[in-house]
């Protein structure tokens, strides 16, 4: 984890809020909630809208564009209107000084943020980082359904079909997003989308019988996983042609 | 012309009528693209051309400096398909839920044109077939020879009808507005899209609605109020209407809001604010069942409505500044949840 000075702790007053720009130019807004501080990503994950511009009571932020809601201590979606979560960053708080570090991918993902330290370590043990070039597959349909793949950065582009009769299925630009995920269920043959590398991306694959190990091995976060997996799922159910 | 449109969770393909706008080819075949204004503002619709030509109808659209600039991103409300295209929305999209009312082209004559204040004229629109909405949509309208389209909300409530009626503020510098005002336009001849807006009211609600209007915004809540009192709504819920203008030479509709509040006198409450000048003795005297105060209507409807938001649904519309102070003290100081606020933002 690479870690940077952000801010005084004194520039973000008890349950306010301020965006930062990081050296590397990157956005992120601070929020105190009631004396401890934290940090998640600048702009809406909705649309291109800064939260500082949003309202911040010491606990849920929203975005003033459309009300999209998060509990600002977990970046989890609240109120019943956001469709994603916020990236949160690790915050430390050292001589009246604010630091920040940036998480793994696993640890922004739609299936296994909030995990415990523990599960997450073993998780991230499995995980092989693998960087694509723009154009190549990861994988395709009919092949075996092994493992599942978590996003960094980067763009995966989702076919159904085969040979010349197939047909775009979204996509995912999302860091943290989880596809190739029929590897986390008991009856998977096979894939029955492919995807490909539209953009250099890097993404971290895991075996999925491996990662059901260390799942059930702490029930309590496999639960976890499993409730978000099944809302996944039920998403995509709702939108036929869907990976 | 054969149109794709790849979204974030799948892909959707459709056919787009010659010169027809590809939010609105779309979403006339179900599909519910993102929008709000729909008329080249708000910038909500902006997708990127991945193969194929396109017709910019409106180069000038306000709404573009929302477009990152050499990555080929559009506004789908003002771009036309010019042979086959695909196109990539990089948020997710659902088919419309079945039942909605079908946003679809219309063509219409404009009935009647009566000016309610100095500025505010009641605008009358014959279709030339029926076009069924929920109350609190609108139509996106223009007429032949003046560029851009503009949103207005129907006033009133009515299913099979070829007759809607809107609100229409003089807007300086606003090309349909300034026309409609210039001369007798009755007659003259509109093409409309609609309906389009998802701050819609249905009677199955079963809550409490609190109306917060300011200027012609007020258009698209007597739509909402004249269906809920169609439907006896207010028998078994509150209503509470806040309806904000200027000065008392400002306000309009005042014996239609009179009307259905005598209709409902337990359950339904208007007031009307003032925010430049006291109120005349007049109006009280002229209108006994509305209550009337000083004030931007978000700080009245803020000081009346304290202790009452129990199962409360809030609609908002007007001005941004006013939209933007009702959410505000909705969300913080009256705890309502996000889903129980509707709008549509304009801008």
């Amino acid at each position: 984890m690479t870690v940077k000075r952000i801010c005084l702790a004194s520039d973000v007053p008890t349950n306010e809020m301020r965006e930062f720009t990081t050296d590397a130019g990157e956005k992120l807004l601070v929020a105190n909630s009631g004396g401890e501080y934290f940090a998640v990503q600048a702009i809406c994950p909705h649309q291109e809208v800064a939260l500082c511009d949003g309202f911040y009571d010491g606990c849920v932020l929203t975005c003033h564009q459309h009300l999209w809601q998060w509990d600002i201590k977990t970046g989890e979606p609240v109120g019943g209107i956001a469709e994603a979560p916020l990236e949160r960053f690790a915050v430390f708080v050292e001589g009246g000084e604010v630091f920040v570090g940036s998480r793994g991918a696993l640890n922004v993902g739609e299936l296994f943020s909030g995990l415990s330290e523990s599960t997450l370590s073993k998780l991230q043990a499995l995980a092989k980082v693998e960087e694509h070039a723009a154009g190549g597959a990861l994988y395709q349909a009919g092949d075996p359904a092994d493992d599942f793949f978590v996003l960094d950065s980067g763009r995966i582009e989702f076919q159904i079909g085969r040979d010349e009769r197939t047909s775009p299925a979204g996509f995912m630009l999302r860091k943290g997003e989880v596809f190739g995920w029929a590897a986390l269920l008991d009856a998977h043959p096979t894939r029955i989308a492919s995807a490909r590398v539209l953009e250099p991306s890097r993404v971290l694959r895991i075996n999925g019988k491996q990662a059901l190990a260390v799942l059930e091995a702490d029930p309590a976060s496999g639960y976890l996983a499993m409730r978000r997996l099944a809302g996944l799922i039920a998403r995509f159910l709702a939108a036929p042609g869907a990976r | 012309m054969r149109t794709q449109v790849r979204a974030r969770n799948r892909a959707y393909e459709f056919e787009a009528p010659e010169g027809q706008k590809l939010l609105f080819a779309g979403l006339r075949e179900g599909v519910d693209l993102p929008y709000e204004c729909a008329t080249g503002t708000c910038g909500t619709c902006k997708a990127r051309l991945v193969e194929g030509e396109l017709k910019d109808l409106w180069p000038e659209a306000p709404g573009k400096k929302h477009l990152k600039a050499g990555e080929g991103e559009f506004l789908m409300c003002q771009c036309a398909a010019a042979g086959n295209v695909t196109v990539e929305v990089s948020k997710y999209v659902y088919a419309m839920d079945p039942g909605v009312c079908m946003p679809q082209s219309v063509s219409g004559k404009i009935a009647a044109v009566r000016h309610l204040t100095g500025d505010v004229a009641a605008l009358d629109v014959d279709l030339d077939s029926p076009v069924d909405f929920d109350a609190g949509q609108y139509m996106a309208m223009e007429t032949p020879g003046v560029p851009g389209m503009r949103g207005y909300s129907m006033v009133n409530f009515a299913r099979g009808t070829t007759r809607q009626e809107f609100v229409v503020k003089k807007k300086p510098g606003g090309a349909f507005s300034e026309w409609l005002f210039s001369g007798d336009r009755a007659g003259s001849a509109l093409a409309l899209f609609g309906p389009l807006g998802k701050a819609t009211f249905y009677p199955n609600l079963a809550k409490n609605l609190l109306c917060i209007a300011g200027g012609s915004g007020i258009a698209g809540m007597m739509s909402i109020v004249d269906r809920a009192c169609q439907e006896s709504y207010f028998n078994q819920f509150k209503g509470h209407v806040f309806f904000g203008v200027r000065t008392a030479k400002d306000a309009f509709y005042l014996d239609e809001l009179a009307g259905f509040q005598a209709r409902f006198p337990q359950n339904l409450a208007v007031t009307l604010a003032l925010s430049d000048e006291d109120i005349p003795e007049s109006l009280p005297a002229k209108y006994p069942g509305l209550a009337f105060d000083r004030g931007f209507v978000h700080e009245v409807a803020k000081k009346r409505m304290a202790g009452n938001y129990g199962n409360i649904r809030a609609y908002l519309a007007g001005p941004p500044p006013a939209v933007d102070a009702s959410i505000r003290f909705l969300l913080l100081e009256a705890r309502l949840a996000a889903e129980n606020i509707r709008y549509d933002k304009f801008s």
